[in-house]
């Protein structure tokens, strides 16, 4: 691989955002993800190709790692950080469609629930993944979720739920959505939530990490 | 947040100590229970009686309360400032003090916890009786809207708590739940076998607290 895209895929695993960064304490003073993304285009590497070969890979190593308790949070959160310094640099070529998402991942948690940090840390992820993510926020009504799918046709949906009494309102939301979208993919998740839970409310997919997500995904896209 | 002592990458030892004097320094954190008497306890149906309202323990909990004479209801909150700062740092992009935010909210919520289950024990041990462990809905098969049956004893809006429909808490960063007192009552080590939660985050995890034993199932052990 070209060697400026396997020191930005690295930097992005590490979490080095720019050159004023200073951690990891190992890569002190040295270029980030930042001005590395900016070499890599001005050298004529196309954002797709970037994407494919350095971002996300990086950020599935991430995930993976996570997956098997090697690292934690802070340092998935700090992965991200940097993989979002890269996309100051793509975000442009998204934007004028001259490269193109894996798809797009509407998500929320469900009414009446308010936790959102295993939402968001899903939410990074599959954007490390290279999907758009069009995040609904907290206390997600069922219209707002069918209104949703229904601006984004194709988009697959993610709802999480923390509570055991708001797993009722999942339910709920998943059976109308499925009603209105018959072939729309759901994906549950939450701390309460199992696979059993989802199937019997007819969801297609459970995972209890971004990870398992994000694997499903790929076999969507 | 799962590192081992010594373990943790760099700036997240700095981040933790600053985030912490912040959310102390707010002084937003309330503990409160208040005790009740008599309570009956019918261990046919495992429930816990007292002024009327029935709580349906379940029997993980009904075996560790049975004994009670009394029982105090209590809840902590370590204020709406944790939750909220957590959210607009996650939003402005510093995502490491965000997460943070939340992390040490619960962690200030759960030793307030700690202190108001230890200032109740001195407090009855002068009249001779024990405590139990704490026990909060939605924990060990007792159901999460049986807090609205613990929230009928609190003033609304009792330390600043509010509760919704769907059983959560506002401030996110709150506990409550309930503790037995009685002359044959005893503070057990939490034991994981007793708990029939099979994904908890914590099972066969021994506590990672330096002091003391293990605090009861109420999750709110150090991550
Ligand atoms: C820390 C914690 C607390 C803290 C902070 C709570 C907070 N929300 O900020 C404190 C101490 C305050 C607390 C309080 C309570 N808690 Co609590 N708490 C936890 C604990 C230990 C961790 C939650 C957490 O922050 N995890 C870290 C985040 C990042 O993980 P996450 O949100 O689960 O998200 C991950 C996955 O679930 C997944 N995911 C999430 N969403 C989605 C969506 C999709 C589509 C996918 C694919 C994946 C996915 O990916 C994320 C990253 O890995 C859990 C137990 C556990 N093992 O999870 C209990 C837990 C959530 N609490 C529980 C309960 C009951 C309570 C209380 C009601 C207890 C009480 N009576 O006081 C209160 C309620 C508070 C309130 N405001 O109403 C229950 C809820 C289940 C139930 N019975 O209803 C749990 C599950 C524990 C249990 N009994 O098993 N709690």
């Amino acid at each position: 691989m070209n060697q400026l895209l396997e020191k930005l895929s690295t930097c992005v695993e590490y979490g080095k955002v720019d050159l004023k960064s200073p951690y990891p304490p190992a890569m002190k003073d040295q270029e980030g993800a930042f001005e590395l993304t900016r070499q890599a285009l001005d050298a004529g590497i196309s954002p797709g190709n970037i994407l494919e070969e350095a971002l996300i890979p990086a950020m599935s190593r991430v995930g993976q790692k996570f997956s098997r308790n090697e690292i934690f949070v802070p340092q998935m959160l700090m992965a991200a950080k940097a993989m979002s310094s890269s996309m100051i640099h793509i975000t442009p070529y998204y934007l004028s469609g001259e490269t193109k998402r894996r798809g797009t991942f509407i998500i929320g948690t469900v009414k009446g629930d308010l936790h959102d940090i295993g939402k968001n840390l899903v939410s990074m992820m599959i954007e490390g993944a290279g999907w758009e993510i069009i995040d609904l926020g907290v206390d997600v009504s069922t219209e707002k979720f069918i209104e949703a799918v229904g601006n984004h046709p194709g988009a697959v949906i993610g709802l999480s739920a923390l509570l055991t009494t708001t797993m009722e309102n999942m339910r709920r939301s998943v059976a109308e959505l499925r009603e209105k979208f018959p072939d729309l993919k759901i994906l549950v998740g939450g701390a309460p939530v199992t696979a059993e839970f989802c199937h019997k409310i007819g969801a297609d997919h459970y995972s209890p990490d971004p990870q398992g997500a994000v694997e499903y995904l790929k076999q969507l896209s | 947040m799962g590192y081992s002592r010594g373990a943790a990458p760099e700036p997240l030892t700095e981040v933790i100590g600053e985030v912490s004097e912040d959310l102390i320094s707010l002084g937003d954190v309330r503990a409160e229970y208040i005790i009740f008497t008599p309570v009956k306890c019918n261990s046919f149906i495992k429930t816990v009686e007292t002024e009327g309202v029935v709580f349906n323990v379940k029997p993980i909990i009904f075996s560790q309360v049975k004994k009670a004479e009394e029982v105090a209801l209590f809840i902590c909150t370590a204020g709406p400032e944790a939750g909220e700062r957590s959210r607009r740092y996650m939003k402005e992009g510093d995502l490491l003090r965000g997460y943070v935010y939340d992390v040490i909210g619960s962690e200030v919520v759960e030793n307030a916890a700690d202190r108001m289950q230890e200032a109740l024990r001195a407090s009855v041990a002068a009249r001779g009786m024990n405590i139990t462990n704490r026990f909060s809905p939605g924990y060990c098969g007792w159901d999460v809207a049986e807090q609205h049956k613990l929230f009928s004893f609190f003033k609304d809006n009792y330390c600043g708590i509010t509760l919704t429909a769907s059983a959560l808490m506002n401030p996110i960063k709150s506990v409550s739940g309930f503790i037995g007192i009685g002359r044959e009552v005893i503070y057990a080590p939490y034991n994981c076998s007793m708990c029939d939660d099979k994904n908890c985050l914590y099972r066969g995890r021994k506590s990672t607290r330096s002091e003391g034993p293990d605090t009861s199932c109420t999750g709110f052990r150090s991550v």
